[in-house]
């Protein structure tokens, strides 16, 4: 790694700062045994993660696409009846589907409603398996058909000679597409806050939040902040301000700052990363977002000048 | 070239003798002079034609000593740590060795492999958190060596090898949640100049860490209690998330020697109940039965403990009952409002979802051993202050291991069976006991 990019901070480490755990062994513990519903692979829309000494493969477009005449006819199918729905509801219905006056006077709005197998499709669950580690995950459905995220978190990092730190463990909402696979964003704009209600074990989370980029250097930026749960048996709403959100470009924090743009998002994700072995769950009810009058903050981190001057108090 | 290699051959060719000293050593300056030949031995004379920097004279009398030096320096420094950690590893035996590195060399010869060195054997002896010792590492630096003096040198990478090396005593410090101070501001200003990258991640920690100090809404304390009684007191505090619960101790831990001289160790009994939940268990329908679940995990920093819970399945629709609000509860407001106003979207500050209905949780408790013998007792602590659990029929619902709070799949369909039929004479059923009763059934 560059000198350059050492000197970021990687941004799982903020949570060390917070707590300066104590290195405890504690007994490792069994999951709760229940099937993964699929396999951990990469969330990540954009390339696989080569691991070090793996050589890279080389393969031509047409042989990545799988040809096949009565697959072809299905999607049509399938792509010309999303067109269709879309040209309705915009047209005879309203924007976004709904008609123009919820549309504009909607204070929150559900986006993520956990009740139900077909919720979960919407999601992808990946962990540091891919990068060699042992963590597990695996995403399934709570009694109440609430989403029930559990594994094992372990950080005994891959025996590639490169590999440093592992441990995590991450949950990813998938890119939601309008009819022939283009792009659809969610549009928060007239809002503030992101609200979840969540139940967990007491273990910090760190929300990423993935938005639409021009430039291809930027695809690997997400904005995250963290999420403390309480633990025990009763839900627990949290409250995140969308201006509390910084930029991290593959897990090192940057150092431009701006605030997050709500108008174009992509996906969200959920990471666990507190370097403490053992089982975790996590279940959420619903994710939403939400519009505070209370809050009028418009981003948490001030700006410095770029080349601050060093007063040294040794001349 | 080949003149060099005549004088070579003739030199060879002559007797030992006082007489060959200023020939060899002009032969070795040639030599040295045209260098990429293999250098040559001269066993007679004890002298090595060196490759091109290196003086001939240097070489003459440094040479056995160096070479022993080298051997050694090369062992020592793993092994400077490895010497001193037969008698004890604590953090004045690693000063100790830092001490002894700064006072062998001025220069500071391998300084570089040493602190990685250093680094790698820090948790080892105990001072990983220790910021003084982070400060002292960076202190075997040599200062106003490696900073960088013109625009170049500090584009590019000046002394790349220091700098990461000083980098990776900033990450390691980040690694171990070390926050800097300000003698490792001005160390590091000294060593690398106020433009290096060690300076510059120092100022990002700076600027990032105090913002997510604080942040935490449930904060533990940096030292987590070592008893289990207080540490069960600080979690269920947490758990409850309710000021007016009040925490009972039904037993603490002790040891007891039995009548036949065999230890009787009985655990830790620590629950939670606040008003509003003996309310509702108060409120409960005694025919139906109330549940001991767990036990569940609770993350405390590193630590796991693990915690159960007294709950009842929801109440089924047509037993739900719209309690009237009692307009005397509250005579600063009222509690109730029944205006007919025109309401629009703007005003639905709620969110449209179905709320989970999963049954009251009634109280809450923690225990060095998960068995029945011990819920029990709690349970019949519990009777004290809400003798309707005398007539509840109580079950338990628990697992060897840790468990989703929400049983799925396989694990309920027994349990089902049990709940369908709670008059059942079950080993697990408890019916109608007094709690004396109970208790004096336990060993």
């Amino acid at each position: 790694m560059s000198l350059t990019k050492m000197t970021r901070l990687p941004l799982a480490r903020l949570l060390s700062s917070i707590h300066l755990q104590q290195q405890q062994l504690l007994p490792l513990l069994h999951p709760s045994i229940s099937p993964i519903t699929s396999i951990p692979r990469r969330c990540a829309l954009h390339s696989e993660y080569r691991r070090p000494g793996k050589p890279r493969e080389y393969k031509r477009p047409w042989d990545l696409r799988n040809f096949d005449f009565k697959k072809a006819v299905a999607v049509l199918k399938e792509h010309f009846t999303l067109l269709q729905s879309e040209v309705h509801d915009r047209i005879v219905v309203g924007p976004e589907g709904r008609p123009l006056i919820e549309h504009m006077l909607e204070q929150n709005r559900v986006v993520w409603e956990f009740r139900g197998p077909e919720s979960l499709k919407e999601w992808t669950v990946s962990s540091d398996r891919e990068i060699g580690g042992q963590s597990e995950i695996s995403l399934t459905l709570g009694k109440h058909n609430t989403c029930f995220l559990h594994g094992t978190l372990n950080t005994t990092p891959p025996r590639d000679g490169e590999t440093r730190y592992s441990g995590y463990c991450t949950v990813r909402s998938k890119q939601p597409k309008y009819s022939f696979d283009r792009k659809k964003h969610h549009d928060w704009t007239s809002f503030n806050s992101l609200h979840l209600r969540v139940r967990g074990d007491g273990r910090p989370w760190m929300i990423n939040i993935a938005t639409e980029n021009y430039y291809t250097h930027q695809k690997d930026d997400l904005y995250h902040y963290f999420m403390f749960t309480r633990g025990g048996p009763y839900w627990q709403d949290v409250k995140i301000p969308f201006s509390k959100f910084f930029l991290a470009q593959r897990g090192r924090v940057q150092d431009d700052q701006h605030p997050l743009w709500l108008d174009k998002i992509n996906t969200i994700g959920f990471t666990l990363g507190d370097n403490a072995d053992g089982p975790f769950q996590l279940e959420i009810d619903f994710i939403g977002v939400t519009n505070d009058y209370a809050h009028t903050e418009e981003f948490a981190y001030e700006h410095y000048k770029k080349n601050p001057e060093v007063k040294s108090k040794l001349s | 070239m080949k003149c060099s290699r005549c004088l070579l051959q003739l030199w060879s060719l002559r007797p030992l003798g006082q007489s060959a000293w200023p020939a060899a050593h002009c032969v070795s300056q040639l030599q040295s002079a045209s260098c990429s030949q293999p250098t040559v031995l001269y066993q007679s004379q004890n002298q090595v034609l060196r490759r091109f920097h290196s003086s001939p004279v240097r070489t003459k009398s440094r040479m056995p000593a160096e070479q022993q030096q080298k051997n050694k320096s090369l062992a020592t420094i793993d092994d400077m740590f490895e010497r001193v950690s037969d008698d004890a590893k604590v953090k004045d035996t690693f000063s100790k060795v830092l001490d002894g590195f700064m006072k062998r060399d001025v220069r500071r010869r391998g300084h570089v492999e040493f602190i990685y060195a250093a680094l790698k054997k820090m948790p080892e002896f105990g001072v990983e958190r220790d910021i003084t010792i982070y400060n002292k590492l960076l202190d075997v630096f040599p200062k106003e060596v490696f900073v960088a003096r013109n625009v170049l040198q500090l584009m590019f990478n000046h002394y790349p090898r220091q700098q990461e090396c000083g980098l990776q005593i900033l990450e390691q410090m980040e690694q171990y949640g070390v926050v800097p101070n300000i003698e490792t501001k001005v160390l590091l200003i000294q060593i690398f100049g106020e433009k290096s990258h060690p300076v510059r991640k120092y100022q990002r920690v700076m600027y990032w860490y105090p913002r997510f100090r604080h942040i935490n809404p449930f904060p533990l304390p940096q030292k987590l209690p070592e008893d289990p009684v207080e540490l069960s007191h600080l979690s269920l505090s947490r758990i409850a998330n309710d000021l007016s619960a009040k925490i009972t101790v039904y037993q603490r831990p002790r040891t007891d020697v039995g009548e036949n001289g065999e230890e009787i160790t009985s655990p830790h009994i620590v629950g939670i109940q606040s008003p509003d939940q003996m309310e509702l268990l108060a409120k409960h329908n005694p025919n139906r039965p109330v549940f001991v679940e767990g036990p569940f995990p609770l993350w405390l920093k590193k630590k796991c403990v693990h915690y159960y819970i007294l709950r009842a399945d929801p109440i089924p629709f047509e037993e739900k009952v719209e309690e009237p609000y009692d307009p005397e509860r509250s005579f600063f407001y009222p509690l109730q409002l029944d205006l007919d106003l025109e309401r629009d979207f703007g005003e639905y500050v709620t969110f449209d979802v179905e709320d989970v209905d999963e049954g009251p949780v009634f109280a809450m408790c923690m225990t060095g051993q998960g068995d029945q013998v011990a819920l029990n007792q709690w349970i019949s602590g519990l009777q004290l202050n809400n003798p309707i659990l005398g007539r509840v029929p109580t079950l338990f619902r628990l697992n060897a291991g840790p468990r989703e709070l929400q049983e799925s799949g396989a694990g309920s369909a027994s349990e089902k069976q049990r709940e369908k039929h709670p008059n059942e004479a079950e080993p697990e059923f408890i019916d109608e006991e007094e709690p004396q009763k109970r208790q004096a059934m336990k060993p």
